[in-house]
């Protein structure tokens, strides 16, 4: 099974591409220029291993939580190119990206994922890593703080892993029990195994968070 | 694979058939135009209405939008112009690359890109207000040229001379507000909601345009334009004046801002020898703006392009159109190209 995989969540605009049963993960641009990197880098690897957007069985592409606009790139990009020659589309989220990538690595234990939200907040989820990547928490908006309290109130050992991670590294490391992981990008490897067992269907962009306007309207009385 | 590897050679192929996508602003938008400047299809899917309550298009709400219809409405334009959705015989794609809001360009850019990929074809950047442009050649496609055109829109109000397809020169712009903008703060001030436009259009066609006195704006000698001042005037007028009725108050502004802009306009006539006239944009759907533009081409003796509805609103048939000439005059885009909000029209001259 062909199956190519798109990664706009964070700052870093990523692919990877299974042809046969060889994963070519790359990284394309780590500073935002996603719009630039994306579609050169797909038809970049796609060549590479002599096939084009109709040999694909599958395009995987994380839907969320992270970046608006990136995230906007990635699932435009993914849509069209599905529609365009009737692809089936897979969505899954950055944060199980992030778990399933350390479980890959030989992670055991309570995982903490953590996506920069900007505005000093984090997109958090947890994870029981054993044999399976078990949810332990919905994908929430979270203030670092809370997730380190939470870590130092509960004294389990625990690896946090995500660009969030690495942004707030002052405000976890405090914590005794936790662990800062080195990897922060949402893995396309991981982005594959994940989207190669997966139903397909609509895949839409997972935000968290309303649009600014939306929140202040609500919570703002309507001038007379 | 990727259009631009295969057409190497900007002048080694023919477009015959594109496909253009539009989503600078709250409109998602596809088309399919042909090299006659026939349209085959074309679908405009608004986000206005989510718009509405917050007095102006919310950037965020409308990036979301887009998303969400994209694919749907490129389906919807393929489909109508009898193309196979799956393997359409077009020979490119166009897409506004600017300007407009950032995140609302990146959808239709980036989906442009992915589309261009999947069926081999080349991809190029168009810029919007070039897009505004051409639409007077998709309803008249032997026009005598050159041709003034008056872009008045919700972002920009200018002055091009348009000497030959693709061949422009801005001669004057707003210096502050655009038309479309001064239309939706009067409206705010007087309570009328968003849009401002087509409310206080149809107020002042029963109101009286001497109901209110008003200042016309920039009476130099160049073709620019200002609006800011005749939103303050309104204000100040309306807090002076509260017997006047809104619609006199309607009209008298929209008088205001039409005599403004056909002063200009004659000005420009005065002093560049054109065959015709244009009007481009959301204003051009203004009716005494259109009543005005018409009854100068009349004097002048010159052909008259006013744009019917569906032409004033941003579409994706005049970005098809301009794409077409750009394709075939400065051949396709690189793959890698940016979005560009701040795109200016003057760049391209
Ligand atoms: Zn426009």
């Amino acid at each position: 099974m062909n199956i190519l995989a798109i990664e706009t969540a964070t700052t870093v605009c990523a692919v990877a591409l299974r042809a046969g049963d060889d994963v070519d993960a790359r990284i394309l641009d780590e500073d935002r220029r996603h719009t630039e990197a994306l579609t050169p880098g797909i038809v970049r690897v796609l060549a590479d291993h002599q096939l084009s957007v109709r040999d694909l069985d599958r395009i995987v592409v994380d839907r969320g939580p992270g970046l608006f606009t990136g995230l906007r790139v990635g699932l435009a990009t993914a849509q069209a190119l599905a529609s365009a020659v009737g692809v089936d589309l897979v969505g899954v989220t950055s944060l199980e990206c992030l778990a399933h990538s350390a479980a890959s690595r030989g992670y055991r234990g309570a995982l903490v994922a953590l996506v920069d939200g900007r505005r000093g907040e984090v997109f958090a989820q947890s994870f029981e890593i054993a044999d399976d990547v078990v949810v332990l928490t919905p994908a929430e908006v979270r203030r670092p703080l809370d997730v380190a309290i939470e870590w130092g109130t509960n004294g389990r050992p625990v690896l946090a892993t995500g660009d969030g991670a690495l942004r707030y590294a002052d405000v976890l490391a405090p914590v005794p029990t936790m662990t800062l992981d080195d990897e922060s990008v949402p893995s396309c490897r991981a982005a594959i195994a994940l989207g190669a067992v997966r139903a397909p269907g609509e895949v839409s962009p997972l935000y968290l968070r309303e649009a600014d306007a939306v929140a202040n309207f609500s919570t703002r009385q309507r001038p007379s | 694979m990727g259009g631009s590897q295969r057409h190497r050679d900007p002048y080694d192929f023919i477009v015959t058939v594109i496909l253009g996508i539009e989503t600078s602003c709250d409109e998602t938008a596809a088309a399919v135009v042909d090299d006659t400047l026939r349209v085959r299809s074309s679908v405009v899917e608004s986000s206005l209405d989510l718009h509405r309550d917050f007095g102006g298009v919310v950037p965020e709400l409308a990036g979301r939008a887009h998303l969400t219809t994209m694919t749907p409405v490129v389906e919807r334009a393929l489909v109508q112009a009898g193309l196979d959705p799956l393997a359409p015989a077009i020979d490119g794609v166009a897409v506004t690359s600017g300007p407009g809001l950032i995140g609302s360009l990146l959808v239709g850019v980036s989906a442009a890109k992915a589309y261009a990929v999947a069926w081999g074809v080349p991809v190029v950047g168009v810029n919007h207000l070039e897009g505004h442009l051409f639409a007077p050649l998709l309803e008249t496609p032997d026009l005598a040229w050159p041709v003034l055109t008056i872009l008045v829109s919700g972002g920009h109000s200018m002055f091009v001379l348009h000497e030959s397809p693709g061949v422009h020169r801005v001669l004057g712009e707003t210096i502050d507000d655009a038309a479309g903008e001064a239309y939706d703060k009067v409206a705010r001030w007087l309570g009328l909601g968003y849009p401002g436009g087509p409310v206080i259009d149809r107020l002042a066609q029963r109101g009286d345009g001497n109901g209110l006195r008003l200042p016309v704006s920039m009476t130099g000698p160049d073709v620019d334009l200002s609006f800011s001042g005749l939103k303050t005037a309104v204000v100040r007028a309306t807090e002076k004046h509260p017997e006047v009725s809104m619609e006199d108050v309607a009209a008298s502004f929209q008088r205001a801002v039409c005599e403004q802009i056909l002063r200009k306009a004659r000005r420009a006539l005065d002093d560049y020898d054109v065959a015709g006239i244009a009007l481009a944009g959301g204003v051009a759907a203004n009716s005494a703006l259109r009543a005005g533009v018409s009854a100068l081409a009349e004097e002048r003796d010159i052909e008259c392009h006013l744009p019917t509805l569906a032409m004033c609103t941003d579409n994706a048939a005049m970005i098809a159109a301009a794409g077409l000439y750009r394709l075939q005059h400065d051949g396709p885009g690189r793959l890698d190209f940016a979005a560009d909000p701040n795109w200016s029209l003057a760049s391209l001259s």
